[in-house]
């Protein structure tokens, strides 16, 4: 039980349900406590409910989109980690992007992705 | 003694054909006729002051020897007559041969007449001529004989101005309705050589100083010659009857009857247009008299071409002539080439009134050449235009590919994460499932298919990756980087595929290639395209050369240059116009960018792309890089 409690929790922001469902088999199988949310705002609730070690946030959704949430995530709390994923790399040039603390093209090798993750956890 | 029934006699016959038609030659003939009849002298001849008004020639006689007389020309104030004109009195000799004014024409036996009585013709006190009686007898004039041949030469005076008048104007009416009928045939036809014609055409027309032969020459300002361009006339003098004759038939619609043969081109195929068109003239100063008309922008009216210095006697001797006349054609001040004429066939002199007339016909040509020169440009420049147009089409097409594309790639991103995401993990799955041994066949091929599912969604992946870079290149990361050795990197990626296929690969690197500003991720891109794209080119083998130096492309600045020449054999010429094209491709995989990307790329860097095909040989591809680059080149 130990070992459960000191598992870091990761929080995946994404509207697509199946990715949302990959990230998560993928990452519990890197030992990982995944919880989930389709939405910034579902989001926002879950991060007050159980505060997570690590958030990866697709910038693309309905209503307030990633970038947005970045800036509010990060006002609040300067310290959470924030992995950007994306579809594309163009957002690479918006200046927005800075303030995250890593962007992963996704794709379905999720390797990349947890290779950053990895990094992160380890330096924080 | 006159009575005075003679005198009213005289001047009511006088009057009566000054009156008559306006035949100068006719008139005055008839005229002197009644004064020496009617008033019994023994000769009696006029004398008219040529236009310039310097000399005085024999315009009508009668009791003189005629053939003669035409040869007598007075110098104003030499002899009896000249004194008259220019002193416009009277003289009255009883005694002529004695009197110290008296000019001895010994061919005229004018020691057969003893008595002179010369009268001055004014009018608008000018003298435009002088009457002479002569009588054989010795005879004292009395003063109304005097008298009335005043009258009478004041009368012929007033005729003969009229006269003049009336030819003058006849002349420049007839000039200026050829003028018009040339300008309308030239405006009816757009092609130079037909206007150039039309021009030529009415030069050697009868009314319009109908001179024999015209040659149009041109100024050419590559080689410093002159050219000769077209020339009109006949090749012989048979020939030259056959055309005049057939001229004057059509009289009436000249200005179609023109358009219709300057259509026909016949005249091209005469011995004198072949012979015209291979003239050349240096244009150097004291070289030939064509060049001095060009240099000088004078005409020239040589009437003795074998002693003038800078006539060339070969072109005298291939003409047939010894006088001619050139004019040149003048543009906004500049010098467009010349127009030759000469009368090979009835020797007629060429005089001033006929070269006034050639004058204003050049300058009808200097406008047809000019306007067609302008017209030409115009249609240069709506070509120019319309290829631009064109070229903003397929701009605008592939921006709106550009963003279509970049929407369905990320569309379709999203499920194919899943899809692939998915496929990576049954396939783990799979290969864990703790199978008994009947089973394992089975699962090794479950497997199998979940790896055909991972490798197509890795293709698929590549292939919106390409397409997004395509739409958003982005902007360039740029360093200072040597085209050199990013190529020698590029070409050690291919070397092992080059040697498996046979290829041979000849490097030149040139030494003068500073580092250039690029982006080196992009470059490399496009360096591999191209490579790969000539590799593809030749499956049975070939060669590949590459060589970098620096170029002045387009006449403008220097540009870094690589140049990739291959032995595949060259384009299709329906493939070649679409080889930029986005999602073009004549291979079997592959996504069809690979050109248009890397023609993205070079343009982003301010430099271009240019693709040489050689059909049967190979395709030669330059990229050129600016050496340094402009302020605007992160534009997308």
């Amino acid at each position: 039980m130990t070992q459960e409690l000191k598992k870091k929790k990761i929080l995946v922001v994404d509207d697509e349900d199946n990715i949302r469902f990959l990230y998560k088999e993928e990452l519990e199988d890197e030992g990982y406590s995944v919880t989930l949310a389709d939405s910034a705002e579902q989001a926002m609730q879950r991060i007050e409910e159980d505060p997570p070690d690590l958030v990866t946030l697709d910038i693309k959704m309905p209503g307030m989109d990633g970038l947005e949430f970045l800036k509010i995530l990060k006002e609040k709390d300067k310290s959470l980690p924030v992995i950007l994923c994306s579809a594309y790399g163009s957002f690479k040039q918006d200046f927005r992007v800075w303030a995250s603390d890593a962007y992963v093209v996704k794709s379905a090798d999720l390797h990349e992705l947890k290779l950053t993750i990895k990094e992160i956890l380890e330096a924080a | 003694m006159l009575e005075k029934n003679l005198v009213l006699e005289v001047l009511k016959e006088v009057s009566k054909i000054a009156n008559s038609a306006p035949d100068l030659n006719n008139t005055l003939q008839k005229i002197i006729e009644v004064i020496k009849n009617k008033m019994t002298f023994d000769a009696c001849s006029i004398f008219l002051l040529e236009e310039n008004g310097s000399r005085l020639k024999v315009g009508a006689s009668c009791g003189l020897p005629e053939d003669l007389l035409a040869k007598i020309q007075l110098e104003l104030g030499q002899g009896v007559t000249g004194w008259v004109a220019q002193t416009k009195t009277s003289l009255a000799l009883s005694e002529a041969m004695k009197d110290p004014r008296f000019h001895y024409f010994p061919d005229l036996a004018e020691e057969n007449f003893k008595s002179l009585l010369s009268v001055p013709m004014v009018a608008d006190q000018q003298c435009i001529g002088v009457i002479n009686v002569h009588t054989v007898d010795r005879r004292e004039f009395s003063s109304l004989e005097i008298n009335l041949l005043e009258t009478i030469a004041n009368q012929v005076s007033g005729c003969v101005r009229n006269i003049l008048i009336y030819n003058q104007s006849q002349r420049l009416l007839k000039e200026q309705s050829i003028l018009y009928d040339i300008s309308l045939a030239v405006q009816t036809s757009l092609k130079l050589e037909h206007g150039l014609w039309i021009i030529l055409s009415g030069i050697t027309r009868e009314e319009a100083g109908g001179f024999n032969r015209s040659i149009l020459l041109t100024v050419n300002e590559s080689s410093g010659e002159l050219h000769g361009i077209m020339g009109l006339g006949p090749d012989s003098p048979e020939d030259a009857h056959r055309i005049w004759s057939s001229i004057n038939h059509k009289r009436n619609g000249i200005t179609e009857w023109i358009i219709s043969e300057a259509e026909k081109d016949e005249y091209s195929r005469s011995g004198f247009n072949e012979f015209a068109k291979d003239l050349r003239f240096p244009i150097e100063a004291g070289n030939n008299i064509f060049a001095e008309c060009v240099l000088k922008k004078t005409l020239f009216n040589i009437n003795d071409g074998q002693n003038h210095p800078l006539v060339p006697k070969d072109f005298l001797q291939a003409t047939g002539v010894n006088s001619f006349a050139i004019v040149p054609l003048i543009s906004h001040e500049e010098v467009l080439g010349i127009i030759y004429v000469d009368n090979r066939y009835n020797y007629q002199e060429i005089v001033d009134s006929h070269l006034n007339l050639l004058t204003r016909f050049a300058t009808h040509a200097s406008w047809v050449i000019e306007n067609s020169r302008l017209f030409n440009k115009l249609l240069d420049t709506n070509r120019e235009l319309l290829t631009i147009k064109g070229q903003l089409i397929e701009y605008e097409k592939l921006s709106a590919l550009g963003e279509l594309s970049a929407e369905v790639a990320h569309e379709i991103k999203n499920p194919l994460v899943s899809i692939g995401g998915f496929a990576r993990r049954l396939k783990e799955k799979i290969e864990n499932f703790p199978a008994v041994p009947q089973q394992k066949k089975e699962i090794e091929s479950a497997s199998n298919y979940s790896e055909i599912i991972v490798t197509e969604v890795g293709r698929l992946e590549s292939l919106l990756k390409n397409i997004l870079i395509y739409s958003k290149s982005g902007a360039l990361n740029v360093h200072q980087g040597s085209l050199n050795s990013l190529l020698k990197e590029v070409i050690e990626i291919f070397q092992t595929g080059l040697f498996i296929k046979k290829i041979k690969i000849d490097v030149c690197y040139s030494g003068e290639l500073e580092p250039i500003p690029m982006d080196v991720q992009k470059i490399r891109q496009v360096l591999i395209n191209i490579l790969f794209n000539s590799v593809e080119s030749m499956p049975q083998g070939g060669k590949i050369t590459i060589e970098t130096y620096l170029d002045t492309h387009l006449n403008r600045e220097k540009m870094a240059t690589v140049k990739v020449s291959d032995t595949g054999g060259g384009i299709m010429p329906e493939v070649l116009a679409n080889i930029f094209n986005p999602f073009f491709t004549t291979k079997d995989s592959g996504t069809g960018l690979g050109l248009s990307i890397s023609q993205k790329i070079i343009e982003s860097h301010g430099g271009s792309i240019r693709v040489e095909n050689n059909p049967g040989i190979g395709v030669i591809v330059y990229l050129f890089f600016p050496l340094k680059l402009s302020s605007d080149y992160t534009k997308p």
